[in-house]
């Protein structure tokens, strides 16, 4: 990542925390059986991460972006990809819909067999969907930024978003 | 990293239908699985093959008419559009003509070389070419009109300009077969392996590994500066061999031809794997792990090639090199289908979803993996069956060969029935938005 831009940096970051969390979850519910497991208390912080991360995530990252970059985008013209990364947020957010539930339920030992597996089904939908869609905004979204802000808009947004 | 925004940014809008690229992957699943079978036929006499018309001839076009290019078309004709930022035409004829001329004209011409059957295979050659012009159209009119991608497009300018030379040197022969000599056998058969498998096929895999390899390993673009000197010494070895071949230089530059090849495709090859080192997404499964393979391949290709120039007297030299650069093509190219074809299905099969499936959804792993490990053995076995002069392990080849590509066919038929049963959900009431 060898942007000029302070909002770029600050988004490459969350993306390069994102992904390690994703990177341990992917590896973690890959092993978990059918019918789920007890899990131990690394486990749970896992996954406790994991919710918070994708929390985090929707309020405060995809927030941003539709909020203060992807109308910008519009306005030069880069109306398709503004589209295309709208459409992943609201398919990312369906998949939290399903799923922060579902981690609140295993944190507190009330989640069955049954839900377990659809847990691990979610975790792992995530984890591809989360991916893909860093993977387009790490080569999309990012470099476009160095044309679309000036110094002085780059300052003040990476300012909000960095107190957000 | 402005290629891979366009890329990206325009594909949703720059789709063909996907019965027409899916049409010519999925002939090319077929032609795979026939290839496999027709080598079986030619094992005994594949180590001393020296060209001529049989069941090595056909299978070996099987490889190249029927999968290498016929995917390479299909995959272009989608890629192409986006990545230089293209509208696709709306009417679906000429997709469709190139389509059907081009699988008989393959079908008629490889039935015809095994079984020895000059007129026939001169009435597959001709409509296979034809629609090979057609494709030369498109590709043309695409490449004139990009916007971005300078890269790409230089690529694709070079490979048409192969394509030419594979088209005349290839009809030459064809026609030879037939007592109509155009030009020389041996420098008919010089431009069109050349030209086939290191400009066409080469210069193309090379152009869309710059967009693709990046966006799936999450890594930034190659440094233009050394991307561009791999093209530059490229092109400078095809004109290099094209002007050795033709008897305008003597013999004795061939060799620096196939170093100044070598040397192009090495930093090509560096590129591309700091691309997948340096990238945020590590451990891109089966599919890069045959990328590499088809790399490696294609390195030793090069190898073997100024070895032969060199006179060093390596067993069934001349088959060793067709393995492995047909092999090298072939293994490299289903390892990025394998990729795209999952890919391509989900956006289809998503458009207008909330929640569109994901391509892990459309793919059939342990396919994959069976693949993986039967395709493998399969080119093992072949290399050290024709170095050996071992029937048994030729046999066994094509037999793991034909067990990969069953598996390969299998994954690729999953995923377009998986892509179908989600399609028409789409003009259903109330379907926009569903999950």
């Amino acid at each position: 990542m060898n942007s000029s831009r302070h909002t770029s940096r600050a988004l490459h970051e969350d993306h390069s925390a994102n992904l390690q969390v994703l990177a341990r979850a992917e590896q973690a519910f890959a092993r978990v059986p059918r019918g789920g497991m007890t899990p131990d208390p690394e486990f749970l912080k896992l996954i406790a991460a994991l919710a918070q991360t994708l929390e985090q995530d929707i309020d405060r990252h995809f927030g941003f972006e539709e909020r203060d970059l992807f109308p910008r985008m519009k306005q030069a013209g880069d109306g398709g990809i503004a589209m295309l990364l709208t459409d992943e947020h609201e398919a990312i957010r369906a998949v939290a819909e399903e799923l922060l539930p579902l981690t609140r339920a295993a944190a507190t030992g009330t989640l069955d067999a049954a839900g377990w597996d659809t847990l691990k089904q979610c975790v792992l939908e995530l984890v591809e969907r989360q991916v893909s869609h860093i993977q387009k905004e790490e080569m999309a979204l990012l470099p476009m930024l160095d044309d679309l802000l000036d110094e002085e808009t780059d300052r003040q947004l990476a300012f909000e978003y960095a107190a957000s | 990293m402005a290629g891979a925004s366009t890329f990206l940014g325009g594909a949703s809008g720059r789709l063909l239908a996907p019965s027409i690229v899916f049409r010519f992957f999925a002939s090319a699943v077929l032609l795979h699985l026939l290839a496999w079978l027709a080598l079986f036929l030619a094992a005994p006499s594949l180590p001393d093959f020296a060209g001529g018309l049989g069941w090595t001839l056909a299978a070996l076009h099987l490889v190249t008419l029927g999968v290498l290019l016929m995917t390479t078309v299909g995959a272009s004709l989608q890629l192409l559009p986006v990545a230089t930022r293209q509208s696709v035409p709306s009417a679906r004829w000429p997709y469709e003509l190139i389509w059907i001329l081009y699988t008989l004209g393959t079908l008629a011409a490889c039935t015809g070389m095994a079984l020895a059957a000059p007129t026939l295979l001169a009435a597959g050659a001709l409509p296979a070419a034809a629609a090979l012009l057609l494709y030369l159209f498109l590709l043309a009119r695409n490449l004139r009109g990009a916007k971005g991608m300078g890269l790409v497009v230089l690529h694709g300018w070079a490979a048409g300009l192969s394509l030419l030379v594979l088209l005349g040197s290839g009809l030459a022969l064809a026609l030879g077969y037939s007592g109509h000599a155009l030009l020389e056998r041996q420098t008919a058969i010089g431009l069109h392996v050349t030209f086939a498998g290191y400009g066409f096929m080469g210069l193309l895999v090379m152009g869309f590994s710059y967009i693709l390899v990046p966006m799936f390993a999450l890594s930034d673009n190659p440094e233009p500066r050394w991307s561009n000197l791999s093209l530059g010494l490229a092109l400078a070895a095809l004109a290099l061999a094209a002007l050795v071949l033709t008897g305008m230089l003597p013999m004795s530059f061939f060799g620096a031809a196939i170093a100044t090849g070598g040397l192009a495709f090495a930093i090509h090859v560096v590129l591309m794997e700091q691309s997948l080192r340096s990238g945020m997404r590590q451990g891109l499964g089966s599919s890069f792990v045959l990328v590499r393979i088809g790399w490696a391949c294609l390195a030793a290709s090069l190898m073997l090639a100024l070895a032969l120039e060199q006179e060093l007297g390596i067993r069934h030299g001349a088959v060793l090199f067709g393995v492995l650069l047909i092999g090298g093509l072939l293994t490299l190219l289903l390892g990025m289908l394998s990729r795209i074809v999952p890919f391509l299905a989900a956006m289809h099969a998503g458009a207008g979803m909330r929640r569109p499936p994901t391509p892990s959804r459309m793919t059939v792993q342990r396919a994959l993996d069976v693949h993986l490990y039967s395709h493998t053995l399969a080119l093992a076995l072949l290399l050290a069956g024709v170095f050996l002069e071992n029937n048994w392990l030729l046999r066994a080849a094509t037999a793991v060969g034909t067990l990969g590509a069953t598996a390969y066919a299998h994954f690729f038929v999953n995923a377009w029935w998986r892509m179908a049963r989600l399609l028409p959900k789409k003009g259903a009431p109330g379907s926009a938005k569903s999950t």
